[in-house]
């Protein structure tokens, strides 16, 4: 049984909206004006959920009171953050968000790719920040593969995976995944960029690992996060949200100034900027949005 | 334009206003939209609804979806007036009678698609409006309803050329606008000013009509021409667009009508404009039922 199944057997788990204690939607607003993670209304049932078990593990025994421990001055700010653990515990699989990788495959390559072909040197760089076990760099690795037969034919791809956790990141380097994190990988990947790994595992092929270099990095590390230059696209997901206000702006600036002109920041499928930074532009992709550095041409700036 | 081409646009258009399926409170309800709200009377809205038994059912249904904020189904046409104000009477009203002023038979757009966009952009227009506090939110949801008129009148008065149109569009992955102007020549803008203007609809929503794909050419009514081309862009990214991938990157925020509506409502500026998005994204299975509610019963007048 998978993790995200158990914590579905509590008194809050019903998927029914209507069922749903009000209180649970202020607590989805003021996560969203906290950390910019939004919870849809049919997903709220979810959020009722990581709601229930934080109030248990506290001994609470109404939303209402768990209400007053998330706005009391001075317990809100741990207590957000253990809540936004429980709410985003067991999101990470491959191919997590089609509409980015189609906003990345459709319309981003193609218009890099027509940017950057008068150069000597055809590289395309990508910067997974908070990687985890390894999930969304091998994403984006088989994707760029993909495409390396037809539109990134003679280029170089760079994917460069970071994760403050050591554990994380050994785990990824292995790249040994699970029916739960393979069940949005259609049998076309699996076939394709996997290898049989024991009992319904699978490994992803050396030619995928190859494209990636994993390791350790603090993202509040502002002497490394200098030297992080060149980046075409980077992919933050799910990361920012642990991070204060000032020290997520800083975070932020760091992105912009790493990133190419042109270049793209993406966030979570429901995660926003929270307007923390006006140099990048808000741009929108069919089913996704997206985080632009104007290119130089485009005027933008 | 040729002249040429206008002239062919308005020939064609002239047959529309002839086809038997127009409810017969088409005409004199959008008359009634161009009176000053003081000048409408609260009877003769009641005797419009309660004209046709289908549109009168329709309403009732479509008043207690939560896009019009009705909790239940009232249950009298008097009740829902009452219960939602006048002006949102006439928008439920218009949007069951577009469902059933024009025959969907063999259109080159699956009728469907159309109208969850129509009707998508018809909610984010006045969701938008409220937004902006930009006041009038009902005139807003009609001028989202209404914008690609033009798409009906090419479906049904330039069969052939909108299905090549269309066919261009989905196989290229591009907006449909470009696609029209590349193989017809013109676009729904066009054609829907023409029908537009021989129905006599009110000047803002002639120039919506005619508008929304360049606001800043617009001759009057330009911040509600902005509102509906950046409404129209956000529905099309997300899941409300006309069932096709379109290949692109829309930035709203560096759109000139993004400064059109700017200079006239500064809070603009403060907008979450990804929070926004992800309402949006709650408020598309509601659209998704209303357009049943409509069209499932528009289906039997064809």
């Amino acid at each position: 049984m998978t993790t995200h199944q158990m914590v579905s057997a509590t008194p809050f788990s019903s998927p029914s909206a209507a069922a749903i204690d009000p209180v649970f939607r202020q607590i989805r607003d003021l996560v969203y004006k906290v950390c910019g993670i939004f919870q849809l209304e049919e997903k709220l049932y979810l959020m009722a959920d990581a709601c229930g078990r934080r109030m248990k593990q506290l001994g609470i025994r109404t939303p209402r009171e768990y209400w007053d421990l998330l706005t009391a001055h001075s317990s809100r700010e741990a207590e957000i953050r253990q809540l936004l653990n429980e709410v985003t515990i067991g999101e990470t699989c491959l191919f997590r968000s089609q509409p980015q990788l189609d906003a990345l495959r459709k319309v981003i390559l193609p218009e890099l790719v027509e940017d950057k072909n008068k150069q000597v040197i055809k590289r395309l760089r990508i910067w997974s920040a908070g990687c985890s076990t390894g999930e969304e760099p091998y994403t984006l690795a088989m994707n760029m593969l993909e495409e390396s037969e037809h539109l990134l034919k003679g280029w170089t791809i760079e994917i460069l995976a970071t994760d403050l956790n050591d554990r994380s990141v050994e785990t990824a380097k292995v790249g040994i995944y699970g029916d739960y994190a393979l069940r949005s990988t259609s049998d076309y990947f699996r076939r394709k960029y996997f290898t049989p790994a024991g009992e319904k595992k699978l490994e992803v092929r050396p030619e995928v690992k190859k494209l990636i270099t994993f390791s350790r990095l603090n993202l509040q590390d502002d002497s490394r996060m200098l030297f992080m230059k060149g980046m075409d696209l980077i992919f933050c997901c799910n990361v920012l949200i642990y991070f204060d206000g000032p020290s997520k702006s800083k975070v932020i600036d760091h992105y912009y100034s790493n990133l190419n002109f042109g270049g793209y920041f993406f966030l979570g499928t429901s995660e926003s900027l929270l307007k923390l930074n006006d140099k990048f532009h808000l741009v929108h992709f069919p089913g996704t949005i997206a985080y632009w550095k104007p290119s130089l041409k485009s005027g933008k700036l | 334009m040729s002249t040429s081409v206008t002239a062919t646009i308005r020939e064609r258009v002239k047959s529309i206003e002839t086809m038997p399926s127009i409810p017969t409170i088409f005409l004199p309800l959008l008359d009634l939209l161009n009176l000053p709200p003081e000048r409408v009377k609260l009877d003769e809205v009641v005797k419009l609804v309660s004209y046709d038994n289908t549109i009168a059912a329709q309403c009732l249904r479509a008043a207690s979806s939560p896009l019009f904020g009705l909790a239940k189904s009232p249950e009298s046409i008097k009740g829902a007036v009452i219960a939602l104000g006048l002006r949102k009477v006439e928008t439920i009203l218009l949007t069951c009678c577009l469902g059933n002023a024009f025959p969907t038979k063999n259109w080159p757009l699956d009728p469907i698609v159309f109208w969850r966009h129509s009707l998508g952009c018809a909610m984010v227009c006045r969701k938008f409006s409220e937004k902006l506090e930009a006041g009038d939110g009902d005139r807003a949801y009609m001028a989202g309803l209404l914008h690609d008129l033009g798409f009906m009148v090419n479906c049904i008065a330039f069969p052939k050329e909108f299905a090549a149109a269309a066919a261009h569009a989905s196989q290229k992955q591009i907006p449909l606008d470009e696609a029209e102007l590349t193989t017809m020549g013109f676009t729904h803008c066009e054609s829907g000013r023409a029908l537009a203007e021989r129905w006599h609809l009110a000047d803002d929503m002639i120039q919506v009509i005619a508008h929304h794909h360049a606001p800043e050419q617009g001759e009057s009514a330009q911040s509600l021409i902005a509102l509906v081309h950046l409404s129209d862009l956000l529905c099309r990214m997300r899941g409300m667009g006309y069932g096709y991938y379109e290949r692109r990157r829309v930035d709203l925020m560096g759109d000139p009508a993004w400064g059109i509506l700017l200079k006239e409502y500064q809070n603009l500026a403060g907008v979450d404009l990804a929070l926004f998005s992800f309402e949006l994204d709650e408020a598309v299975g509601e659209v998704f039922e209303l357009v049943s509610t409509i069209f499932g019963a528009a289906k039997t007048r064809d």
